[in-house]
């Protein structure tokens, strides 16, 4: 039996704005998604902000209904038997909320020790057992108040874990976490998926899913644009160069004007406080696109500039890229009603755009 | 060692847990100022205008007021019991519970019951004290009785307003109008002779009010009046229906409206 089905899922959100004339707003998070994955499997959701992976997440473990399609957790229906999925799934999200601010770490964990049925007499063995696994003993009668934002992470994934799920969702696990203490949050997600726990990891760490990951489903726009294994989704731009410009000052118009050079597969930029990394992704050999590149972003301030073989994060934005300029054809192709009659307008979030001109 | 059995655990154990959690006023300063102090000038200030204005006697002020004192620890608390939950994020890790919901939310406003009756025995012991309000000693087990009904059906209707919070932001707005028609409608400060009949009919249906008539005709030595206590036990039963039926209403709702992260 599979840990996960996901077989067409949807989900469409309305909002309702004014209360003299209401206007609703539908916008589809998630498009059409379907995946499965095996029993202690360790698979990865990729996707940028606004894709649709919380909400796929959560139409999963029951917080939200699927406007369509349909989803299992080792056969149980999300939707119309979510007890029985409730039982078999932990879910931890990052971030520093969803803790109990005034409660110490240990009375948190009894709290949602008596919410997830542990057994009385498993109560305090299992917690010190977790307070132990993620390194929080000795710390554990603080008030969580005082916890830095890694500490809450580790007693997120500890209450996740309280009722030995079967399943675990994590959803964006390491946000926020120092290195060490992501790297240690790695060790624990891959020790408990190598203990048989099915795992399903959101993350925007491409080394943390590449490390982590049995596979990968990248997911943009509300659909899953790629599924494979790290080594499988490399493979997409093995065929590629990537060259890594450090610079100030990049705009929207210059790396426009750098997709456009001839031989050029795609260009992004991140923001690393005053530093920008802009990534090139060219054919491979095409050491002579160098000079073009550097001209089109002529007018900035330019530091290193290196050349390096593609990775799954190149491959990742090669992928969100694609399905940005399938949005954009297919937005340019029909054209989106702008209002209907009784004021439902239709929206899409996919946040492609956003995520790539950061 | 006793060990409860699952559901009254999390009925007991995690009730009191949930208290401690997302209860604002459990730090001394707080309880004492707010639940404490507050009502016993309350207290004080319908007796002394009641003396002025001559509407009603010491005893009606007094003891109407203690009855009604519970209801900030109640009210507020049972608010509390659910909206906070959105203040800490907690709600969808709440909610992914596969335990039963009646439990879960019930015991809840448990600890508010034992908070609204020491609240109330507090301030009728220190108001009569100060005032020399005779109480008869034979009286005190049923006044007891009769202040446990009150807090207990308080905190169904705290709940119950508590259950807006899973669905509507701002529902501590809901709470502090609640608080106000408490005071106006269940003739624990205001003889409710003198209000009109729809206001009155009103009052029939919240908690307190028969409480607080009991408590009165106790003090004076008039006996446990078992309709009165019957009547409101039973209004509290009223509202905790409507606060389970209302939780899971809106739980369901939620999921289908994708409201549980509205802040």
């Amino acid at each position: 039996m599979l840990a996960i089905e996901a077989d067409a899922l949807r989900r469409t959100y309305t909002s309702r704005a004014g209360w003299l004339k209401p206007r609703r707003t539908e916008t589809e998070a998630v498009r059409g998604v379907t995946f499965e994955v095996a029993p202690g499997e360790l698979f990865g959701l990729l996707g940028p902000n606004g894709a649709g992976k919380t909400t796929t997440i959560k139409m999963l473990n029951t917080l939200l209904l699927p406007t369509s399609g349909t989803a299992r957790v080792f056969g149980h229906d999300v939707a119309r038997d979510p007890v029985a999925v409730r039982r078999r799934i932990g879910y931890v999200f990052g971030g520093d909320r969803g803790l109990y601010d005034r409660l110490s770490a240990l009375d948190n964990l009894r709290y949602f020790a008596e919410l997830y049925g542990v057994e009385a007499r498993d109560q305090k063995r299992r917690i010190a057992e977790l307070l132990d696994l993620v390194g929080l003993v000795g710390r554990e009668k603080e008030r969580v108040e005082g916890y830095s934002r890694g500490m809450r992470q580790r007693l997120h994934i500890a209450r996740g874990l309280l009722h030995r799920p079967d399943v675990l969702f994590l959803d964006e696990p390491s946000i926020g976490v120092d290195p060490v203490a992501a790297r240690d949050l790695r060790r624990t997600v891959a020790d408990l998926a190598a203990g048989g726990t099915t795992v399903l990891l959101t993350t925007h760490y491409m080394a943390e899913a590449d490390e982590l990951c049995g596979r990968i489903a990248v997911i943009a726009g509300g659909r899953i644009r790629a599924l494979g294994t790290p080594e499988s989704l490399k493979s997409r731009v093995r065929g590629r160069d990537v060259l890594e410009i450090e610079a100030y000052g990049v705009d929207e118009e210059r790396l426009d004007r750098v997709r456009r050079i001839d031989g050029v597969r795609g260009a992004s930029v991140e923001d690393r406080g005053a530093l920008q990394i802009v990534t090139v992704q060219t054919g491979r050999g095409s050491a002579e696109l160098h000079g073009p590149v550097l001209t089109a972003l002529d007018g900035v301030r330019i530091g290193r500039v290196t050349s390096r073989e593609p990775s799954l994060e190149d491959a990742y934005i090669a992928i969100v890229e694609e399905a940005a300029e399938a949005a954009v054809g297919l937005a340019e192709a029909e054209e989106t009603p702008a209002g209907v009659p009784g004021g439902v307008t239709s929206g899409v979030t996919d946040g492609v755009t956003e995520e790539l001109s950061v | 060692m006793f060990r409860f059995p699952g559901t009254a655990r999390l009925l007991v154990v995690g009730g009191a847990i949930s208290y401690r959690a997302l209860f604002n006023w459990t730090t001394p300063p707080m309880f004492i100022g707010t639940l404490l102090v507050g009502p016993l000038l309350q207290v004080f200030f319908f007796v002394f205008l009641g003396r002025e204005l001559g509407v009603a006697d010491d005893r009606f002020h007094l003891v109407g007021n203690a009855v009604l004192a519970a209801s900030t620890s109640c009210v507020y608390g049972g608010t509390m019991a659910v909206a906070n939950e959105r203040r800490y994020g907690t709600l969808g890790a709440v909610l992914l519970s596969p335990r039963h919901r009646v439990p879960l939310w019930t015991g809840r406003a448990l600890p508010y019951v034992l908070n609204g009756l020491f609240v109330s025995a507090f301030v009728l012991t220190a108001a009569a004290l100060v005032l020399g309000l005779p109480v008869p000693a034979g009286a005190l087990p049923a006044l007891g009785l009769v202040l446990l009904a009150a807090a207990g059906a308080c905190s169904a209707f705290g709940l119950a307003l508590g259950a807006l919070g899973l669905r509507f932001r701002d529902v501590f707005l809901v709470s502090n109008v609640a608080s106000s028609v408490l005071l106006l409608l269940t003739g624990a400060a205001v003889p409710r002779e003198s209000l009109p009949e729809w206001m009155r009919f009103a009052g029939e249906l919240l908690p307190l009010t028969h409480a607080a008539d009991a408590a009165r005709r106790l003090t004076a030595g008039g006996g446990l009046d078992g309709a009165l206590l019957g009547t409101e036990l039973a209004v509290g039963a009223g509202w905790g229906l409507l606060a389970v039926a209302l939780l899971a209403a809106f739980e369901r709702g939620s999921r289908r409206r994708a409201t549980l992260d509205t802040m």
